[in-house]
């Protein structure tokens, strides 16, 4: 019983309840320390129910009582089957309380601890983080700056106030992902010139953002690249280098197209200086883009950059200006103002003349080149023409000696035929090998292009199976780590053992016990059988004798008296035999009663009675206190 | 431009990186350091001339043996450090370039960052566990920088959120119409 008792007081404790160290059974309970902790187990189990009660037993009697009968109906609403009133928990007895209890332990839920790490879902246990990291915050007094730890400059100082800003970083490396090798001058430039990333910007504050922000650039490139590679790329059996290459020529090849109807739709007469820088714009950009192919990425905004270098190309001029006019004397200004002005005008003017005769020039050219493919096509009708007058003139040549130049004529027709029938078998000769050449390959073709078609579905089907390997390895890599983390969370329970070793040695005992329980049947058994089989002996001794006896007994007068004697002895023996059984079961029912009294002694009923009494007459006093105190009123 | 040559050889190349570094957004050379060779306004000529020379070089496209024909007044060190640099640096330059192409429109989004906030109470609530999301964006707006902060909260963030994936859906639309032809193989 130690045990259980000392199992049932750890959760009792751990349910809120204070007992005593001294206290160390469920004997030395007193009442209330059991009001206490069945409130408190009650309280635990169902929130709503224990709210209601005091776990501290009040002094008035009638109040006691009541709060034994609300106990025992709530103990009886939670499903106890064993009989509870009010004299359960105020004149209680040991075994009753016991099972009492064991029945309020058992319905506790799991441990508080336990109950956290339960599901109940991410947000809460996030709220609980937050509010942890908070109040661990809030506690910690606020030290000036000069005396904080660079823990405390963390949590207190401004560093959290600064603003999260990136900039572009250049990172020393041996090759790019999509530029391919570095070459020699990039190296060396890492090596002799590039200073460390930490001192490639205004503000160190901006470094750790900086380097986020490179390798958020840097990896989401990798994953659209990625992306459009299984996606695109792999369909059109190129190198990646190709494809990057016939993509970009493509993309560039769009972006003029788009450029010349925008430019043609504007037309040269409507904005002229905006059109004409267009089209020298589309002249470079097409020839850009015979060397562009050294730049696989970021071409799309290769015409951007010609914009740019526009822009940029004019400030040097004014700078080379600004010298001399620097130079000039107060007077020759206001002189040179009026220059300039009148210079301006005239370039105004000049400038409209240009636009104008520009836009004639256009149309001209226009005109030109209309007149150009006119004259074109009548050169084509003249030479035709031409054509048709030779033949027609060597048929008059041939007319007068008919006869003989048809002749000549049908000879040569008939060996032309001939010869264009030689040349067909010589043909026909040549051309069954080849085509049976050609059906080969073709097949060969056929043959190759459905194993790379295969392939390639092998290839994808294998990309598919590597993405999902990958997405398997991280989530069951995460449910790792969260088991990992639970298990550290989990209680680590030392008792555990010894609890397990505790029942095994129980287990042990009672096999122990059970094994001399039977060894001790065997022996009642066999000691039976052997009072049995002397009964029997005695049985039949006694018969076999009573009867030799009883023969000689008519004839003889000694041997009557033995036989009388020996009938004395028989009935004797077996009063003596009765009375021993008798005294057998007379113990038994002395250790029964023995042990019925035990148990009624530990019920305490008369202690319980005494104070029964004493309580009801507390109750009887009270009554008349109020008794009294209403007639007062 | 061929003031270049006024400096001693071993420093051409240290002076063209710190002003291709310039170019990148970090420090231009200063004068102080180079106050005993250029005057102030040959200073200014310098520094624009290379300046110019890098980004037109890189600008246009040009091979590398154009851009070295253009620097033909220059001694043959200075064309060398010239050329190694150009060589060495034309990512760099390059990538500015498109950024500042890039920026073309009035306002430009340079930079954004977030924060995630837990309103723990309120004035009218003393349990309120609101989760806030504080969006920090820096504009740039004809020149000068504007943080522009937004604070939402759940609903607002998930508008948002459907915006921009909605954007998101025609720039991806776009994109695909310049890939792969559908008639292609």
């Amino acid at each position: 019983m130690e045990e259980v008792d000392k199992i049932l007081i750890h959760s009792l404790r751990l349910s809120g309840t204070d007992i005593p160290e001294e206290v160390q059974s469920i004997r030395e309970f007193t009442t209330e320390l059991i009001i206490e902790s069945v409130v408190r187990c009650l309280r635990v189990i169902s929130p709503s129910v224990g709210a209601g009660l005091s776990h501290i037993l009040p002094p008035g009697m009638s109040a006691r009582f009541r709060i034994g009968m609300s106990l025992a109906q709530a103990c009886q609403d939670l499903g106890y089957q064993g009989e509870v009133g009010y004299q359960t928990f105020l004149y209680s007895s040991e075994p009753e309380i016991r099972r009492l209890l064991l029945f309020l332990v058992e319905k506790l839920p799991r441990d508080a601890s336990e109950d956290a790490d339960q599901p109940v879902g991410k947000s809460a246990t996030l709220h609980k983080a937050i509010a942890a990291a908070v109040k661990e915050q809030l506690a910690i007094p606020w030290v000036p700056p000069s005396c904080r730890t660079p823990r405390l400059q963390l949590l207190q100082g401004s560093c959290l106030l600064k603003r999260f800003q990136a900039q572009p970083l250049v990172l020393h490396r041996e090759s790019d992902p999509f530029l391919g090798k570095v070459p020699q001058e990039r190296k060396e430039f890492f090596v002799k010139f590039l200073p460390p990333v930490s001192a490639q910007l205004p503000q160190p504050t901006s470094l750790v953002p900086s380097l986020f922000e490179l390798n958020m650039a840097e990896l989401s490139a990798a994953q659209d690249w990625e992306n459009e590679w299984k996606s695109q790329g792999l369909g059109s059996r190129m190198t990646p280098e190709e494809y990057r290459q016939w993509k970009h020529q493509r993309l560039q090849r769009r972006l003029l197209d788009q450029l010349r109807q925008g430019a043609s739709r504007s037309g040269p007469a409507h904005s002229g200086t905006t059109s004409r820088d267009l089209i020298q714009l589309l002249g470079t950009f097409g020839m850009g883009r015979e060397h562009a192919g050294a730049l696989a990425k970021g071409s799309r905004f290769t015409h951007s950059q010609h914009l740019a270098y526009k822009q940029e190309e004019e400030p040097p001029m004014q700078v080379q200006v600004l010298p001399i006019s620097r130079s000039s004397e107060q007077e020759l200004r206001e002189h040179q103002a009026a220059e300039l002005e009148a210079l301006e005008t005239e370039l105004g003017h000049l400038v409209g003349q240009i636009t104008e005769i520009e836009g004639q020039m256009s149309t001209l050219g226009l005109t030109l080149t209309q007149v150009e493919g006119e004259v074109r096509q009548h050169q084509l009708g003249v030479i035709e023409r031409q054509q048709t007058l030779r033949v027609k003139g060597q048929t008059v040549e041939l007319l007068p000696d008919a006869e003989n130049n048809m002749a000549k004529l049908q000879v040569v027709v008939e060996s032309s035929a001939q010869r264009v029938i030689q040349l067909a078998a010589q043909w026909e000769k040549h051309r069954v090998p080849l085509i049976q050449e050609f059906r080969d390959l073709k097949a060969l073709h056929d043959s190759k292009e459905l194993e790379s078609s295969r392939r390639l579905s092998e290839i994808r089907e294998l990309h598919e199976r590597i993405r999902s390997a990958a997405d398997e390895a991280k989530r069951k890599d995460d449910v790792y780590k969260q088991l990992l983390v639970e298990m550290e969370s989990l209680p680590k329970d030392v008792s555990r053992s010894a609890y397990t070793q505790r029942i095994l040695e129980i287990v042990s005992n009672i096999r122990k016990q059970k094994e001399e329980i039977t060894k001790i049947l065997s022996d009642t058994k066999e000691l039976q059988k052997e009072i049995n089989g002397l009964t029997g002996k005695l049985d039949r001794t006694f018969a076999v004798t009573d009867e030799l006896i009883f023969k000689d007994a008519k004839r003889d007068e000694a041997v009557r008296k033995a036989y009388k004697y020996l009938a004395a002895l028989h009935e004797n023996c077996s009063q003596l035999i009765q009375t021993i059984e008798d005294t057998g079961t007379i113990l038994r029912e002395i250790r029964d009663l023995e042990e019925q009294i035990e148990s009624e002694t530990s019920k305490k009923t008369l202690s319980n009675y005494e104070r029964i009494l004493g309580d009801y007459q507390a109750v009887k006093q009270e009554n008349a206190i109020l008794l009294s105190r209403s007639q007062e009123t | 431009m061929n003031l270049l040559g006024k400096l001693p050889p071993q420093e051409t190349l240290q002076f063209v990186h710190k002003v291709i570094d310039g170019i990148c957004g970090r420090a231009y050379p200063r004068y102080q350091d180079y106050n005993t060779i250029w005057n102030l306004s040959e200073w200014m000529e310098v520094l624009e001339q290379t300046t110019a020379y890098f980004k037109s070089a890189v600008g246009s496209n040009v091979s590398d043996e154009e851009a070295v024909q253009q620097l033909n007044e220059l001694s043959s060190d200075c064309q060398k450090a010239l050329d190694t640099c150009l060589k060495g640096r034309k990512q760099d330059i390059r990538r500015v370039l498109i950024e500042k192409t890039n920026a073309m429109c009035s306002a430009q989004l340079l930079d954004f960052d977030w924060q995630l906030k837990l309103a723990l109470s309120s004035d009218k609530l003393s349990m309120l566990q609101m989760p806030l999301l504080n969006l920090d964006l820096d504009m740039r707006e004809n020149d000068d920088i504007k943080l522009c902060s937004i604070e939402m909260n759940k609903e607002e963030l998930q508008n948002l959120i459907n915006a921009l994936e909605a954007a998101n859906k025609v720039c991806a639309h776009f994109k695909s119409k310049l890939k792969w032809p559908k008639d292609f193989s």
